[in-house]
């Protein structure tokens, strides 16, 4: 059942579509800010990669490919079922937006379980930088610099994948509740788009930490 | 029965629509919103100028006599961190831009009111965060926090000091977001975008810097908190790392953060000059290219403030011909701006005292950036007061001009009150005359070698720094006294009508101060802006 | 506004392609390619990331001022990162 109009339209704004769309535009100029937050993270890996190269594909070939092909294919699965949500909602059906937000979540939750897991053994394994740290080979230092970038930056992923969780748990929230219609859904629209910026993310972090040394990889 | 003459004895704005401090506190209504920005940096203006004062009072004498040399450092530390992130950065576009953006296209508010409000909130929570740093101890990283010394080597506030910026960082964020869709989703009908008033181009400019810049400064900030807390080496070059990383990422941020400071400025006297010469404003299309230009060029030559850390002189080739380039859209507005005035019809109110300083002030700023920018003389004068010289004469005989000069344009229509204008003149001439007596003498310190950041120098540079102290003392008077009657005409000040300026713009068709809702009907706009020509024969007809 | 702006079979077809690039990027990355390897990679995950913002995010079906905004995120990250390496990599010239 359609929402009245006057309880979703602003008051600042003079008709639906002009609602929608600065909305959307507020979200990609945010998504825009975070692409540069996340870009001095990659343009600081970028530079210690071209200077110790050995070092960081060595710190690549380290890595545990089976759990980052995995998460990698678990949040592509999100995004896939994030988009599906959309689509439903877009046709006002409510029951499969929540279906596919629970799906996304539950995806969510395995990448974060997933990513935990894999940090815990890299503590077991002394890979944590700091006083403890402890690799094999000739750029041990420069090993280092590989993982705290990886600490930090998949870290810094994994606290927006939390931020996502919450979001999304929110949309069910208030789909519950009766808040979106085939006429008015901005908020999931902008919820996914907040989630696939978030996988992409992960993309070029795969890319980058698991793949680079793969060939080196010593099973 | 009311007679046709009788007025209502009150009449209902946005001042008056809403009652008691929570109404404030929960606003939504942008011009609150700028009005509670106002009082923030109004306070955080004078907290700075504290420091400066003290400093100053300092470099009387030739040796450390009032501060041991570790408190000088946390002076000027704290000095740069209140003035930049606390006051020039939020201070033109959190309350002229907050109040009159929505007005000048003729909207009701910006695009997401409840963002506006957390914007404040978090730059008061990040200011808070800030003064509780000072208040333990201060920082004494000088503002720009470099690395390994506040990573590694240092005892002081340096972590929540940094945590303060990055909290009030988020705020500027939300700010430049809110503008850009506002400026795109909310133009009344008629309003193209070559019709809207310069103030508007320019603080877009802003927005785009704000919004594209300001991340990469948290990012930076938060790599660098990581390295001091838990002990690991980002920029360390024991662990690989490069010290000069920290400057690229952090500079990246704060020189296009200097165009964040000085485009509001311009933005306002882009709506000055053209109000008192009864002209429009010359060549508008350059000027709005322009502050685009500068946006844009302006992310590409940080590199001028690492000529002698360690950068590949093919680089710093590079970064030098891009900051004489960036120089070109500046020029072509102060051209313009110039053209504006030829052959108009000069008032010299006080708005227009304070444009036309900074017309020359910021001329005087600018090319000697451009001195800066030029490798050999750099080597000589980086890290002297000729720097500290060049930056004051923008972002002081720059930004504050122009933050003062468009509070006083802008004050009849905020509050619905006259500023008492003999005074305001004779203050307007005392900053004047301050600045440059403080700012001027430090031009030749620097070029004689006098280094920043030292609270003891060579005897024979004294006389030059008690003429500075001197201008110093002067101009702190010519910033309070607009404070005093500027609070005393809000209540006892004559009351304005709509149009005291007899200005174009939408702004001025509305009442002053202006309802909540900003326009009793809403605008169409139907002909170019700065149509002087128009209203003069609209008031022969009317 | 009842009608989706994407059908559900373009995103199935994304979805696949996703996986099966996800899988193309790991299968090469056995592979020794020498200095290709980080391009290889880097690519193919820019690939991802357009089809992903294209299709997902219906950056293929916005308005101009949406591209625009999408673009200029990306952009300004280049800037950010050429420049910075023209540092880096003419330091030892």
């Amino acid at each position: 059942m359609a929402e009245p109009l006057a309880l979703i339209l602003r008051e600042q704004f003079h008709e639906p579509s002009q609602q929608r769309e600065t909305a959307t535009l507020g979200m990609w100029i945010f998504i825009s800010t975070e692409i540069m937050l996340f870009g001095g993270l990659f343009l600081a890996f970028t530079v210690y990669r071209m200077y110790y190269p050995r070092a960081f594909i060595a710190g690549s070939a380290d890595m545990n490919i089976a759990l980052g092909a995995t998460n990698t294919a678990a949040l592509i699965c999100s995004s896939f079922t994030m988009a599906l949500g959309v689509h439903s909602a877009e046709i006002g059906s409510r029951r499969f937006l929540n279906l596919f937000l629970a799906l996304t979540m539950v995806l969510g939750a395995v990448f974060l379980g997933i990513k935990f897991t894999e940090y815990y053994l890299h503590y077991l394994d002394h890979r944590v930088p700091g006083p403890g740290f402890f690799f094999a080979g000739a750029d041990a230092s420069k090993a280092e610099m590989f993982f705290l970038l990886y600490f930090i930056m998949t870290g810094l992923h994994a606290l927006h994948m939390f931020v996502g969780e919450g979001i999304l748990f929110s949309m069910i929230l208030r789909n519950r509740a009766g808040s979106f219609s085939a006429e008015y859904h901005t908020p999931v629209v902008l919820a996914g788009l907040y989630w696939h910026f978030v996988d992409v993310i992960w993309v070029f972090l795969f890319a980058i930490f698991y793949i680079e040394g793969l060939h080196l990889h010593k099973w | 029965m009311a007679t046709v003459a009788e007025t209502p004895a009150v009449e209902r704005n946005y001042l008056n629509q809403g009652e008691g401090i929570l109404s404030w506190l929960f606003t939504l209504d942008h011009k609150r919103i700028a009005i509670l920005y106002l009082v923030s940096v109004t306070m955080f203006f004078f907290l700075g100028g504290l420091f400066a004062l003290l400093m100053r009072l300092e470099l009387l004498a030739p040796r450390a006599w009032l501060f041991n040399p570790e408190d000088y450092n946390k002076l000027f530390s704290m000095h740069g961190i209140i003035m930049v992130w606390f006051f020039l950065i939020p201070s033109i576009p959190t309350t002229l831009g907050n109040f009159f953006i929505p007005m000048m296209i003729g909207a009701k508010d910006l695009a997401f009111p409840k963002l506006n409000l957390l914007s404040w909130y978090i730059f008061m929570f990040g200011g808070l965060v800030t003064v509780f740093a000072l208040i333990r101890g201060g920082v004494d990283t000088g503002w720009t926090f470099y690395t390994p010394l506040s990573t590694t080597y240092l005892n002081t506030y340096v972590t929540a000091a940094a945590a303060g910026v990055f909290i009030a960082g988020f705020s500027s964020i939300l700010t430049g977001l809110n503008f850009i869709a506002t400026i795109h989703g909310m133009r009344a009908p008629g309003m193209t975008w070559f019709r809207l008033p310069m103030f508007i181009w320019t603080h877009y400019a802003t927005s785009l810097v704000l919004v594209l810049a300001t991340p990469v400064l948290a990012v930076t900030l938060l790599m660098m908190g990581v390295e001091r807390v838990f002990h690991v080496g980002i920029f360390d070059p024991a662990l690989g790392g490069d010290p000069v990383l920290f400057q690229h990422m952090f500079w990246f941020y704060s020189h296009p953060a200097v165009y964040i400071m000085v485009l509001p400025g311009m933005a306002v006297i882009s709506e000055i000059i053209p109000t008192f010469s009864r002209k429009p404003l010359f060549g508008y299309d350059f000027v709005a290219y322009a502050s685009m230009a500068i946006a844009a060029i302006g992310f590409l030559v940080w590199g001028h403030h690492m000529f002698v850390a360690g950068l590949s002189v093919y680089s710093a080739m590079a970064f030098s011909f891009l900051s004489y380039l960036v120089a070109v859209p500046s020029a072509i507005k102060v051209f313009n701006w110039s053209a504006t005035m030829y052959k108009g019809a000069i008032s010299w109110d006080t708005p227009m005292l304070y444009a036309i300083g900074f017309l020359g002030l910021f001329t005087i700023g600018g090319m000697t950036g451009l001195f800066l920018a030029a490798l050999g003389i750099d080597v000589h004068v980086t890290d002297t007061y000729f720097v500290i010289a060049h930056f004051h004469y923008i972002m002081v005989g720059g930004t504050v001009m122009a933050f003062l000069g468009g509070i006083h344009y802008f004050w009849p229509k905020i509050t619905g009150r006259l500023y008492p204008e003999g005074l305001a003149r004779l203050s307007a001439l005392i900053v004047f005359v301050g600045f440059n007596l403080t700012f001027f003498p430090q031009f030749v310190l620097g070029y004689l070698g006098m280094p920043r950041r030292y609270a003891a120098y060579p005897a024979e540079f004294q006389m030059l720094n008690v003429l500075s102290t001197a201008g110093a003392s002067i101009l702190g008077v010519g910033y309070i006294f607009p404070l005093c009657y500027l609070l005393w005409s809000w209540k006892y000040g004559k009351k304005a009508g709509p149009n005291p300026w007899r200005a174009t713009g939408l702004e001025w068709t509305t009442a002053s101060p202006p309802p909540k809702d900003n326009f009793e009907v809403s605008p169409v706009v139907d002909g170019p802006p700065y149509d002087f020509g128009r209203m003069r024969e609209e008031l022969h007809l009317g | 506004m009842a009608q989706p702006v994407v059908s559900r079979k373009t995103y199935a077809l994304t979805f696949g392609t996703l996986l099966g690039l996800t899988a193309l990027t790991t299968g090469l990355g056995f592979i020794d390619m020498g200095t290709l390897n980080t391009g290889v990679a880097v690519g193919l995950a820019g690939v991802k990331a357009c089809l992903i913002a294209g299709f997902f995010m219906h950056g293929f079906y916005e308005s101009r001022t949406i591209r625009i905004a999408m673009i200029a995120g990306v952009v300004w990250f280049l800037f950010m990162i050429s420049l910075t390496l023209v540092d880096y990599i003419s330091r030892f010239w």
